[in-house]
């Protein structure tokens, strides 16, 4: 038999464990909650039981009417749940109506507290009067602490009896609704789901606890108000950030390649920024831009303009746009840089002065031999700063405040922090990767090396 | 007329020359070959010839036009580069008519010429193939190609062959010099084997740390080394090199070597006689001694220590005094290791050489 070798396996664990924690669970939640309604419908069951069968759904809106209540123990977790509605029965010792001493449980419906401990726990009641000519005067002492349960004796209204311990239940009601295709179902729901109106007798189903696949959020995420400046500035800005820094990435890294006189200082003061925070960069372009900041200090000290001219206002978006479209440039530039040096550094020598000998020109060498050599470094770059650039956040906020200016992700922020809904937060968050990942996909099909091509 | 002129051309890197003082010229449709052991600096004189770095002094004249400060593209120069330096991005076509295109030639014509080259080198059906998988006698052939596309009168060739396997690169050698014969271009050719220098080249010049030792025909250059250097890089096996003491016995010039005594030919005995009472290095090749089984009164009795049969001829490796001397026999010559042998210096043959200089005396 041959042995196995499990080495690699072994090593490809701590991998697995990495792509599923970090990776695979985050997606697939954030996945989720763009598309899944947590509470799209209500299930009725057949009667007044959580584990009794199904009689059908009704989505969540539904009006209904509501044709019988009942108690039911209940649960602690769904305990401070809103809109649920609970009723109290006693588990009490009296008299009944043949004379005998019985124990048994009667809602507080029925029973009146009189007596009551100080810390509120009921000690003595008296039986409820009951209204109406036809129903049957006397009161049911049940065997447990439901409706539904045997009936063990009857007591006259008025009689004392002594409370022994409390039960809460839950209130179910028994409703009726039609369901998306005009269909009525009857069937049980808990009190927690359902909004009562006041007439007790109709309400509407408030929450619901079936999910179910949507595009609601989706829906409201491209017909919020911000959505298409968000996206419109989030593209415009990948126009002009993205070619802008190529070029200058690239003559920043032939003029590093070239090997000058002080060729390491130009490659430190090129990666300055790589140490930036966005944060601090849009905060320092803030301070550059605002009323009284740099920009304005110097024109007026040149003379050029007698007055402040404020810029970061909603009078001058234009203005608001150029600055995140400066200092995104001086921020992100280097990033790419580093990677071009990086390229070119990998073309051999000799190959760049075969072309000079066999008679390129500076920019024909550039042209027929570096860019088409340094291809695979730029859709690296490329498709690092497209991504990059979707994501762009924290200079818009810093330079706009994140209203007269939208980006995707601000709108993503938005939604979470300030409307709480997480759903459409996630779509937007959906919609970022998705736009990232076709970036990156027309990357690597249209820069493709000629290698890959034969 | 491209005839290529070095004069005075020093190199430096930092503190370290490289080339020192070169003086070689190279004749209109000359074959010269630049030999010599790896990191004499022959690549750095190439390349300074080729304006790939500029020489720190002298002059540099290709066709009687000063091109020192020219840089490579103005010079109408080709080259094939050591690593081959064949474009990566590039199928095997447009590698070749790279030049062409920079130098806006006719499309025609362009066709017509990476064609032409394509053939001379047999890899017509290469053309549309891109370089990454390919062997390394197909890159060579590209890189050759590529350079003879240009027409360019001077060609300069940097070890084209050293990356290639032994068998191919005894193959291309015998390919590469009936082509470079054909296209008839002034070319010089860098390389670290002599063997390939002696087979190639219409003249040689052989470099040492940055110094060129000898220019000359390779039959000169194997018989009449300049300086000891020379001798024992060409040639395989090396000339041999032996500690002689001249002395005068009778109005004769005589040297000892070992216990035995040798008489310098006629037309050297004078420059010999100069070093009465000191010692001389003597040099003569494996092939040049003659060897004999039986007794001669003038021939130097040796043992034989080791016995090489290989194929052609049998090289026997002998001692004489302290030095350990190679001679090749006829490898009918019945000899073992151990056994007495005689061996005959051709007078004519031998080489004396100045100790200190180790400078080759000639009359
Ligand atoms: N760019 C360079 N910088 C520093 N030293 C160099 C450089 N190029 C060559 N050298 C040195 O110059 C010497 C000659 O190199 P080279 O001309 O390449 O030798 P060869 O081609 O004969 O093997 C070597 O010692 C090498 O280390
Ligand atoms: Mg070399």
């Amino acid at each position: 038999m041959k042995k196995r070798n499990w080495t690699p396996y072994w090593l490809i664990l701590p991998t697995l464990i990495y792509l599923a924690l970090f990776f695979a669970y985050p997606m697939v939640r954030g996945l989720i909650l763009s598309v899944w309604d947590d509470e799209a419908s209500l299930r009725l069951q057949s009667t007044a039981s959580i584990t009794s069968d199904a009689a059908g759904d009704l989505p969540q809106g539904t009006q209904i009417r509501l044709l019988d209540r009942q108690g039911n123990l209940l649960s602690d977790e769904v305990a401070d749940a809103a809109n649920l509605l609970t009723e109290q029965w006693f588990l009490a010792t009296g008299v009944d109506v043949e004379g005998n001493n019985i124990e048994g449980w009667v809602s507080e419906n029925r029973l009146r507290i009189r007596e009551e401990a100080e810390d509120g726990t009921p000690i003595m009641g008296t039986i409820r009067r009951k209204l109406g000519s036809t129903a049957d005067p006397l009161t049911d002492i049940h065997e447990s602490a439901s409706s539904v349960s045997p009936v063990i004796a009857k007591v006259e209204a008025r009689t004392e009896l002594f409370v022994q311990e409390v039960a809460t239940l839950e209130v179910w009601f028994q409703i009726e609704g039609e369901n998306e295709t005009g269909e009525t179902l009857t069937g049980w729901v808990p009190s927690r789901f359902i909004q009562v109106y006041g007439d007790e007798e109709s309400g509407r189903i408030d929450r619901a606890n079936q999910g179910a696949f949507t595009l609601e959020f989706f829906e409201k995420m491209v017909n919020d108000r911000f959505f298409w400046p968000a996206v419109r500035t989030t593209l415009l800005l990948m126009l002009f950030i993205i070619p802008a820094q190529f070029v200058l990435a690239t003559v920043m890294a032939l003029v590093i390649q070239a090997r000058l006189r002080f060729n390491s200082i130009f490659l430190y003061i090129f990666s300055i920024p790589l140490g930036v925070s966005d944060l601090a960069v849009g905060i320092l372009f803030f301070s550059i831009f605002t009323q009284n900041g740099l920009l304005n200090s110097v024109l007026q000290g040149l003379g050029l303009i007698t007055q402040a001219q404020p810029y970061l206002t909603a009078d001058t978006r234009h203005w608001i746009l150029i600055a995140i479209w400066l200092a995104e440039l001086w921020r992100a530039t280097s990033i790419v840089m580093v990677i071009v040096v990086s390229g070119l550094q990998a073309i051999s020598d000799e190959v760049l002065e075969a072309a000079e000998l066999f008679g390129a020109s500076f920019w024909q060498r550039l042209w027929h031999v570096i860019l088409p050599l340094l291809k695979p470094s730029l859709q690296v770059a490329l498709i690092l700063r497209t991504i990059l650039a979707v994501q762009v956040f924290a200079v818009v906020i810093a330079l706009s405040g994140g209203d007269i200016v939208t980006v995707l992700a601000n709108e993503t922020f938005r939604q979470y922090f300030e409307f709480r809904n997480g759903n459409v937060a996630s779509a937007y968050a959906v919609f970022i990767l998705a736009l990232s990942m076709l970036s990156a996909v027309f990357y690597l099909r249209a820069v493709r090396t000629q290698q890959e091509l034969s | 007329m491209a005839e290529i002129k070095i004069e005075n051309v020093t190199k430096r890197f930092g503190d370290f020359t490289a080339v020192d003082n070169a003086n070689l010229t190279i004749e209109d449709k000359e074959f010269m070959v630049l030999v010599g052991p790896s990191g004499c600096g022959k690549t750095t004189l190439l390349r300074s010839i080729a304006g790939l770095g500029m020489a720190d002094e002298g002059r540099i004249m290709i066709g009687g036009r000063d091109v020192t400060y020219l840089p490579p593209r103005e010079r109408q120069i080709s080259m094939v580069f050591q690593s081959y330096a064949i474009f990566p991005h590039m199928k095997v076509y447009d590698n070749i008519a790279f030049g062409l295109k920079m130098t806006k030639v006719d499309k025609k014509e362009i066709n017509r010429r990476v064609n032409e080259a394509a053939e001379l080198l047999h890899i017509e059906e290469l053309l549309d193939r891109y370089p990454n998988n390919m062997s390394g006698g197909q890159r060579q052939r590209v890189a050759v190609a590529r350079a003879i596309a240009m027409q360019a009168e001077v060609l300069l060739m940097d070890e084209p062959l050293s990356n290639l396997d032994a068998l191919l690169r005894l193959e291309m050698r015998a390919e590469l010099k009936k082509l470079l014969a054909d296209i008839n271009a002034t070319t010089i050719y860098v390389t670290h084997d002599q063997i390939e220098a002696l087979s190639m080249g219409d003249r040689i010049a052989v470099m040492k740390d940055g110094l060129v030792q000898q220019v000359d025909q390779p039959t000169t250059i194997y018989d009449r080394p300049a300086n000891s250097f020379v001798g024992g890089f060409i040639g395989n096996p090396p000339m041999n090199f032996m500690t002689g003491q001249v002395q005068k016995d009778n109005g004769q010039i005589l040297v000892k070597v070992g216990d035995s005594l040798l008489t310098p030919a006629s037309f050297i005995q004078e420059q010999v006689g100069k070093y009465e009472g000191d010692s001389i290095t003597v040099g003569i090749r494996a092939e040049n001694m003659e060897t004999l089984v039986d007794p001669t009164t003038d021939a130097i009795p040796v043992t034989v220590d080791v016995v090489e049969p290989l194929g052609s001829q049998n090289l026997l490796t002998v001692r004489i005094g302290d030095d350990r001397v190679k001679v090749s026999t006829h490898p009918d010559l019945a000899v073992r290791a151990g056994q007495k042998v005689w061996l005959r210096f051709p007078a004519e043959k031998i080489r004396w050489i100045e100790r200190q200089s180790g400078k080759v005396l000639y009359s």
